[in-house]
Formats: structure tokens, sequence, C-alpha cells
């Protein structure tokens, strides 16, 4: 009862605010060895400063900082600002909480509803969110959701962002679908997963009239709670995210009665979390390019002081930087109180912290230099990111998405590409390599469940971006060559089934092989197969052939191609001469061959020597390979490797017509 | 002469399938509604904005009765009337058997919608994006609930699932909900295109589609497709995510690329058009830096009426029943007040408990001492002593005895029914005869050698 009479009472006074300061991951390894995410310079003011101040303008008047770790230092931060009276601290009380044992963002939201702090609803914070949201609108329509819906926990809060922005986290590449009220249905992260397919429940488009489907959203990770939410959190403890908890609500709807709202924000207002080096860097530059406006550096953050001037193309200058006539700021950069730059140094899209010391001649790019670092003459830092206190001697080049944790010194002439270097051995285990006196390579922690693809992937997007990389998936290209398959929306079974055949192949001619049948046998074998999975006659070639290529994967994994292939080829000779009949099953053949090469480079290398084998069996037909290499594209590296042969052939033949002639 | 911007195509070759009971003996397109059949409210339609010919698909066998109770209507529209022989045709092959006499872009029709939209919105947005295909949906009519006549079944209305761009009203995905089990799959490259789609599953489908003419040229090449909305839209809807391929295309001898010349060699687009799209600052959407439309040269459209527009497809026996109640009340809006006749001058109505929503039609006789209530009386038909009709339709000559009762009951061609009869929610066959002093409810009444036909059908 008192319960209650307090809750009705605490949502007329006061707001309240959970951030979360630890984020549980190690994406900014090795900066944040020793400085928490939430003091992460960025552009020169801790991030904690961004996210008090969105709070406090955004109408929260207590707000409970969650620590896990680095708890002093947070603490003391937190103190100095309230003594210089930042702008937050005038109108928002902060309560830092400190929970050592929390191991995940769900065990933090566990420990505070057993801390029982929260009266009403609530804004909450996942770590590193900087933002102008106006909270309080948003707060009273999740408010009037509730009255209607007894049920809704939660409103996420999304920003539009079209394809391709850079404020899209390739993680966290999002599909949701939500009812026109806003009621979310389905909130899928896709990630960098490759599918080329998204699969909705059919259930969810026949109850509603009509649903909208979004692929043009960002996360902000600033969502509005309802007080139950502390209490599902509770009771469903293996909820280790948001995400989990979004997805866990959703799927059990009806067992856990909750239900989650979304709200857009549009225009002049951004939300945005710090999560990665990559949303990082689109952050700051939103940041110099006045999104996150007012705050913006040149109206000081959270600081009474205003200490930079805002000069055009978003140069951001501090009074008592030391510039010379001869060095050139181009465009998007900031420099921090104290430091000076040298003769003929470039400085372009680049934040300099406080008190850096840049020498002369000096080309930075893209970069980000924390405070009281020395830079040498002659350097070169082109998308990398140096940390506090470092000494780069002459000469230094560093480029290609480094990061170099505090207090390292680079030798003369160091050359860095795409290292990770800290200025201590690790204490941890994780593997090192010793480069200089105060750097140590640190290497990427080998993952053992991710193959290796997945995890390059993986440590290419959290680093900085680089505009001369290829995105990985960019479609246009696809779309045009892209077989019509891929686009129907039914599942056709046609290409499953061919799939089927081909495994099935494989399995009969590797069993045929190692039990050494009668190929007769085994053709009778792929006959029936054929007619179980109705497969044309174009596609039982080119699948037989197929099969009979990618066999020395199966049976000789890691042996060099060709001396496995030999046997093989030779044995199943006979299959080859029933499949291989007439010309256009000879084209089916080499149509084969071209598709094994293109995704196995060990065949690419020997193409050649396969022709000539099968042109010498009699398999194929001289003009046939001709005809068909007229077709290839003269770029690739397949082209490169097939044309010796066809060289040959060609002057062969001109022999053979001479001699008859 | 100028060209024609449109030609209109109304299909009338339809079975009436999915109310088989009642168009068994009559064509589906000639069944009463008001005081006019079917055909005639499309029909209609396109005279309102202006068409003066029409193109009408009709049976072989029918042809001739549609014919002749079409002329007695007195259109101003003129109507080529294209036979055709083949029972099982689709909607699809009836354009391919008229492509060559479509000259112009065209406005097809069903002849079983019965609307008071616009068409004027439709093609409208077929001008204004010079799309290759547009569609009309309609909302779903509000809640309702009439008893149908006839065996108590549960009508399960076929739902479709139509996925439109929230922000361009581009068409980029239909299908049949019922081609799904459980998980809709939509392609990626579609939500990368489309990053905002509104996926709707309650709409109607019109059947009321614009289209370019190359769509008909295109259908000559593919043979396969046979009905409109069931193929040829979910077609020509996925192509919209292909590019035409680039004339330096070194991929040609990768496996599996089917030859994509097809339809790109109908949806071209002139250099000058493609001139005006290039320096235009136009664009129809915003969030990606593509072009306007994405560069496509196969665009469908949307439209959706807007929701108080009345709307209805008369092709199941809840909307026959239900259409046929609301037709007073809808007249004005659909006609736009055309003369409304409800009771012809050449009827006998003796009887004078006939209120004012009954519609009775030529040379009907109506006896002394007869009740009539919300009921629409077919011509020659006739009704004797003492009878009640009420909430019913008696489609033409049929004949009703003394002392008959009928309530919620749709009466087919040439039906007596015999003294002292009494009918509730039935419905009964066309040639039919009621013994006397018959009470039946909820059923359908019918020879049963002529069911069994049906049923084999």
């Amino acid at each position: 009862m008192s319960q209650k009479l307090d809750k009705s009472v605490a949502q007329k006074e006061v707001v309240q605010a959970v951030v979360i300061a630890e984020h549980f991951g190690n994406e900014f390894m090795p900066i944040t060895d020793d400085t928490p995410l939430t003091l992460l310079p960025l552009l020169n003011v801790p991030l904690l400063e961004y996210t008090l101040e969105f709070l406090s303008l955004g109408g929260i008047e207590e707000t409970f900082l969650f620590c896990c770790s680095n708890v002093v230092m947070i603490k003391q931060h937190i103190n100095s600002s309230i003594e210089k009276s930042a702008g937050w601290s005038l109108t928002m009380k902060v309560h830092v909480i400190v929970s050592e044992t929390c191991r995940s963002f769900g065990d933090c939201i566990r420990d505070l509803d057993a801390k029982a702090l929260i009266r009403g609803d609530f804004v909450l914070l996942e770590p590193g969110i900087v933002g102008n949201i106006k909270l309080l609108p948003i707060i009273k329509k999740h408010n009037e959701t509730c009255n209607t819906d007894k049920g809704a926990a939660m409103t996420l809060i999304l920003q539009e962002a079209g394809l391709g922005q850079r404020g899209r986290c390739s993680f966290e590449e999002v599909l949701m679908v939500a009812t026109p009220n806003n009621r979310v249905l389905l909130h899928q992260k896709l990630g960098t997963s490759k599918k080329a397919k998204i699969e909705l429940p059919l259930e969810i488009l026949m109850d509603n009239a009509s649903v909208n489907i979004y692929h043009n959203l960002k996360d902000t990770h600033i969502s509005i709670c309802s007080p139950n939410v502390l209490s599902l959190f509770s009771d469903n403890f293996d909820f280790q995210t948001k995400d989990d908890f979004v997805r866990g609500l959703l799927i059990n709807e009806e067992i856990l009665g909750s239900t989650i709202y979304w709200h857009l924000i549009k225009g002049n207002q951004y939300g945005a979390a710090v999560t990665n080096w990559r949303m990082y860097q689109s952050v700051s530059r939103d940041i110099l390019h006045r999104w996150l406006y007012p705050l913006v550096p040149d109206m000081g953050i959270s600081s009474q002081q205003r200490s930079y001037i805002h000069l055009q193309n978003n140069v951001y200058r501090s009074k008592d930087v030391h510039l010379t006539q001869s060095n050139s700021l181009i465009e998007d950069v900031i420099i921090g109180g104290g430091s000076s730059v040298g003769d003929k140094t470039r400085i372009s899209r680049s934040i300099i912290g406080e008190s850096v010391k840049i020498g002369d001649n000096v080309i930075i790019e893209d970069s980000f230099v924390f405070s009281n670092t020395v830079i040498g003459d002659n350097s070169v830092i082109q998308h990398s990111i140096i940390g506090q206190k470092c000494v780069l001697e002459t000469g230094c080049i560093v480029t290609k998405a480094s990061v170099i944790g505090k207090g390292v010194v680079l030798p003369e002439n160091s050359i860095i590409e795409n290292y990770l270097i800290r200025s201590h051995s690790s204490k941890t285990g994780v593997a090192s390599n010793k480069l200089a006196k105060n750097a140590y390579h640190i290497k990427p922690e080998e993952s053992v469940e991710s193959d290796a693809e997945d995890d390059g992937l993986h440590r290419k997007l959290s680093r900085l971006y680089m505009p001369d990389e290829a995105e990985p998936s960019d479609d246009e290209s696809v779309k045009s060559s892209e077989s019509e398959d891929n686009l129907s929306y039914t599942i056709s079974p046609v290409p499953d089934d061919t799939n089927l055949f081909l495994t099935e192949v494989v399995d009969s001619l590797t069993r045929g092989f190692e039990d050494k049948l009668q190929c007769d046998n085994l053709i009778l074998e792929i006959n029936s197969s054929r007619y179980a999975y109705n497969v044309s006659v174009k596609e039982v070639n080119f699948n037989v052939i197929k099969a009979i290529l990618m066999l020395p994967f199966q049976l000789y994994l890691g042996q060099p191609y060709l001396p496995s292939l030999r046997p093989l080829l030779d044995y199943f000779s006979p299959i080859l001469k029933n499949y291989i009949r007439n010309i256009s099953a000879m084209v089916d053949c080499l149509q084969a061959i071209e598709d094994v090469a293109a995704n196995n480079n060990e065949l690419n290398e020997c193409v050649s020597a396969v022709l000539n084998w099968l042109y010498n069996k009699d398999h194929l037909s001289e003009d046939v390979i001709l005809n068909w290499f007229s077709g290839i594209d003269k770029n690739t590296r397949f082209y490169a490797r097939v044309e010796p042969f066809t060289n040959w052939l060609q002057q062969a033949e001109e022999a053979s017509s001479s001699e008859e002639d | 002469m100028f060209n024609l911007e449109f030609q209109a195509v109304v299909l009338a070759a339809g079975k009436g399938s999915r109310m088989h009971e009642i168009t068994a003996a009559k064509p589906k397109c000639l069944l009463p509604v008001g005081n006019k059949p079917l055909v005639w409210y499309p029909l209609v339609k396109l005279q309102e904005i202006g068409f003066k010919e029409v193109i009408l698909i009709v049976y072989d066998n029918q042809k001739s009765e549609i014919q002749s109770s079409l002329d007695k209507l007195n259109l101003n529209v003129k109507i080529e009337y294209v036979p055709i022989k083949n029972e099982d045709q689709g909607t699809a092959d009836s354009l391919r058997f008229i492509h060559d006499k479509i000259k112009t872009d065209l406005l097809i029709l069903s002849c079983d919608l019965i609307s008071d939209v616009n068409l004027g919105g439709v093609l409208n947005l077929f001008r204004m994006h010079d799309a290759s295909l547009c569609s009309l949906f309609l909302n779903p009519p509000a809640g309702e609930h009439l008893t149908v006549p006839g065996p108590k079944t549960k009508y399960k209305p076929e739902r479709d699932l139509i996925g439109i761009d929230s922000q361009t009203n581009r068409l980029v995905f239909l299908a049949s909900a019922s081609d799904f089990e459980s998980t809709v799959t939509l392609p990626k490259a579609l939500i990368k295109k489309h990053t905002q789609i509104t996926m709707y599953s309650n709409l109607i489908d019109s059947h009321v589609y614009v289209m370019k003419k190359w769509v008909v040229n295109y259908l000559q090449t593919e043979p396969s497709i046979s009905t409109i909305k069931g193929e040829l839209l979910p077609h020509i809807i996925r192509k919209q995510l292909l590019k035409p391929k680039q004339k330096h295309d070194f991929n040609t001898s990768i496996v599996n690329t089917k030859d994509e010349s097809g339809v790109f060699a109908f949806a071209s687009q002139t250099n000058l058009d493609r001139l005006i799209q290039e320096t235009s600052s136009f664009n129809d959407h915003h969030g990606d830096l593509k072009p306007s439309y994405h560069g496509d040269l196969v665009r469908c459209f949307a439209y959706i009426a807007k929701p108080n527009v009345f709307g209805i497809r008369v092709n199941t026996l809840p909307a026959y029943h239900s259409v046929n109640f609301k037709i007073i009340d809808k007249w004005e809006k659909l006609t736009k007040d055309k003369e409304f006749n409800r009771i012809d001058s050449s009827a006998e109505v003796l009887s004078n408990q006939v209120d004012d929503r009954c519609i009775i039609w030529n040379s009907c006789k109506l006896s002394e001492k007869t009740s009539f209530k919300n009921s629409i009386l077919g011509a020659h038909c006739e009704v004797d002593k003492f009878s009640r009709v009420f909430n019913s339709v008696l489609m033409n000559d049929v004949v009703i005895k003394e002392k008959v009762a009928l309530e919620n009951c749709i009466v087919c061609n040439d039906t007596v029914i015999e003294s002292g009869c009494q009918l509730k929610n039935c419905l009964i066959g066309s040639q039919h005869v009621v013994p006397k002093d018959a009470v039946h409810s909820n059923e359908l009444l019918t020879q049963n050698d002529r069911l069994m036909e049906l049923e084999l059908l």
C-alpha cells in the first residue's frame, strides 16, 4: 500500500535514470586497460559527461550510476565535476552504485532490483550513451501507453538511420516489425549474418491488419522502462543483456504478459552509444558536425568554461593552442588546450587531446590522439588511436586501425600497421610480442568456437572505419547476377533438392572409391538418386563432375590437390565417360570446373592440368573448350590459369591442320 | 485521331466458382444486384471516368445472353465482346488472348467489383511515377454480420499479404497468405532496398490493375503464367529487385544464370527519359543515396483506397448477399446520382405492403395481400396472394404461389415455390420446384443431379 503511494508521489516529483557504466567487453583494449569506458575521452571530454549532461538536459532529476570496476576513479571524477559545478550537477542528483560482483548487464539490473531504489518509470541507459533527446515527452508517451496496455514494459528509442549511414553499427543491423501503434512484434539483430533471406512468423502478419517492417533504424541503447522491468530481469536470470530481455519478452509474450513499444526519434534529435571503435569514430564525427547541439565543444560540454573556438570547416581550437603559420588544420579537427603543432604539419578529421606536442612535418588523418602525447617530426598517423602519455619518436608511421595504449614509447622510424600496442607485457595471459622497451604487441585472442573467417570479419568491423576498404555486403552487384531463385519469397524446393543430390553423389563416390566399388554400380546409384531428387540431366552432369572435383577435399583434406585428384579421375573415368556424352554435357562439365575453381583455389592452381587430362582422355573436345574459354571474364585469375592450356590447344590445332595440308 | 491513353478491359469470363450454388445456370456477371446485373457496375464506372470503348471478355457460350441483357441497359460506352472458348483459361490467358487488340496501356477491371472509389486516383499514381503496374486495394468492410442463406458453413475469406514501401507506395510484396505455413521469407535484398515496408494482411485486392502495354507483350513470352493476380503480379513485383544486365557483363559463363534478357527487353526506357531522370533533382525516397526509384525500370505501385470508400468484390455468397442489401444506401455514390428506378414501370404491383427498400424489376406481378420487405425481385417474378418475402433476393422468372413465407433467401432463375412453403435462410437453385407445404431452414434446395455435376466440377 505504502509502495503504491510512493509510486504516485514519485511520478510527480522525480524522473529517474539508470546508467550502467560497465560494458563487460574488451572492444576498447588496450585503451580501457586502466581507464573505464565511461571516462574515455570523447572530443577531450570524458564520455560520462556527455551522458550526464544529456540526462539533465533531457529532464532527468535523479540518476543512478551503476559501476562494477574502477569505482574510485569514477567517484573521483563525479566529485570533481560537482566541485567544478558541471552543468548537470545543478539540476540532477547522481548516485554512484557499486556492485563489483556483477558480470553482465542483467546482473546489474537484478542488483538494482534488490536495492529497491527505483520508484516509477525510469530511463535505462546502456554504457557509452551520448544524445540530445528530449526524454520527458517520450516518458509521457510511455506512461500513456502503460495506461492502455498494462503489460507495457519498455519503450525502446531508435533513431532513423538510412542504410549505409556510418552511425549504423554493423553489429547491430536491426530488423524490427511493429504495429502501427508502435508495439514491437519482432526485434531481430541481423548483425553481420550473410543469410540471404529473412524469416518472419506468419502469425504476426496475420494477427495484425498491418505491420511495419523497419530496416532503417539504429538502436540508441536508450529505453524507457516500467518498474516491472527490474522484476522481469530478476525472474528470468538468463537475461544477460537488453537484447536477451527484448527477445525473451517477445517470444514469451503470453507467459510473461509483457509488451515492448518503441519510439522513433527524427530530425534534430540524436542518440547513439559508443560500443566499439567504429561507433566511437562516428559519434566523434557527429559531434564535430554539431548533431549533438547543444552539446558541442565550443559551448563547453557540462563545463562552465568555453575553451574552444569554432572555426570554419568544423575546426575547433582551444584558445591556448600553439600553432605556427605553416601548419594546416584542414577539416573536422579539434585540438585541446596546451597543445602545440609544428611546422608544415597537416591534420584532418582528427581529434587531438590536451597538451599534445606534435612535431614538424607530421601528417595526422582520421585519427585520435589523446592527451599528453608527444609525436615526433615526420610521423604519419592514419586511422589510428594513440593513447595518453605516449611518445612517438621521429619518423613513426602508425596506420591501418592501430590502437596504441597508454604510455607506449615507440622508437624512431617504427612502422605499426593494424596492431594493438600496450606499454607493458600482459599480465592476464594474452599473448604479446615485445616490440620495444615500452611497446608490446597484443595478439587478438583466438576464439575457439567461431570459425576463422567470421572472427576476422568481427575484428575488422570493430576497429576504425577506413574508407578504402570494401564494405562486406554491397548487394548491388550481386543482384544482377543473382539467380532469381534467391529473390523469390516462397521457398522453392528445386535448389535444395539439387544440393541434396550433390551431397548424395559425393557420398556415393566417396564410398565407391573407398570400397573400390564398380563404377557401373555407382552410375546406377547416381541415376537412382537423380530420380529421387528430380534433377535435370544438365544438373546431373554438372553435379557429378563437381562432386568428383570436390572429392579430394573430402578424402585427403590438407594434402596437395592435384596428386590426390589424379587417382580419383583415373578411377572414375568410366563414370565421366558415361555422363560426358555430348557437347552440352561437356559444357556442363566445364562449368562445373569453373564453379569449383571459383571457390577452391587448389583447383584454380592446377586447372590446366585437369583440363589437359580430360582432353587427353577424350572427355572434352577442343572446340568446346575453346568456345567456353572465350566466354570467361578476362580479368579473373581463372582466365590466366586456363590461358596457357588453350594457347597450347590452338597451337596444336594449327600444327595438326598444317600437317593435314 | 489521338491515341487513347488507356484501354479498358473488363474480365467477365469468371465462373463464379466461389458461389457455384447460384451461378450454375446464370453467368456470374449477370447476377442481379439491385436493379442491374453485376457487370453493369464496372461498366458504368468506366463510362463515368470517360471511357468510350470497353473490351469485355466473356465466355463464348454466354456471349449472346450477356450481350442481349447489356443491350437493354442503354450504356453509352461501346462494348467490344471478346469471346473465349476454353473454360479453364485464367485471367492472364485472357489478356494474352487479346494482346493484338492492345494498343496502349491498360486498365483492367473485374466484372464483380462494386465500388464508389474514384479510379482517377490509381490512374494518377500510374501516371505520376510512369509505373509499370498499379494495383488498387480496398479496405475491408467494417465488421457486420448477416446470416448467409444456405447450409451453415464457415466462410473463410482468402487473405493476401501485401507489402508496400511506406515512403513511396511501391508495391514490393504480394502473396497469398495460404502460400505460407508458419514463416514468411523475404529476400534480404528487399529489406535493404525498401527499408520500411508496411505489410498488410487485410486489404482486399480490387482486381483493378493499370498496366503498361509492355506487360502484355512480356506475357507472350511467359506462357506458364495463367492468372493475373496469382502469378503475373507476383512475378512482375519480384522483377523489381533485378537490375538490367550491364552490356559488358563477363559473367555469362557462370552457371545458373538464367537468360535475364526477359523482362528488360520489354521494360525499357528511352534515352530521353533516362536523361531526364538523371538530371532531375526529384527523388521518390530518402534514406540512402540511390537515384530515384533505385534506378528501377520495373516499378509497381499500390493505391490504397481511403477508409470511407465503399468497395466490395461480389465473388462469394456472403458478398453477394450483403451487397444486395447495401445497394440502396450506396446507390447515389456508386452511380453519381443516376436515376434510381426502384420499381419498374412495367411491374404490376397490387400489394400495398412493399417497403421502400424493395427493388422490383420489369414485368413482375405482385398480387394483393402480399408483403415485401427489403427484397429484390427479378424480372417476370410472380407472387401470389397471402405470401410474404422478407430480406430475400429473387432472380428472374421466379413464381411464388399462395401463402408462402420467404425469409432471408436467395432464389435462382425459373424456380417455382409451391403454396404453403416456409423457407428461411435457404438457397434455392434454378429451375427447382419446391413442393407444397415444405418447411426448410438453412438449406440448399436444388436438383440433386445438378448439384452432383457441380461437385464434380
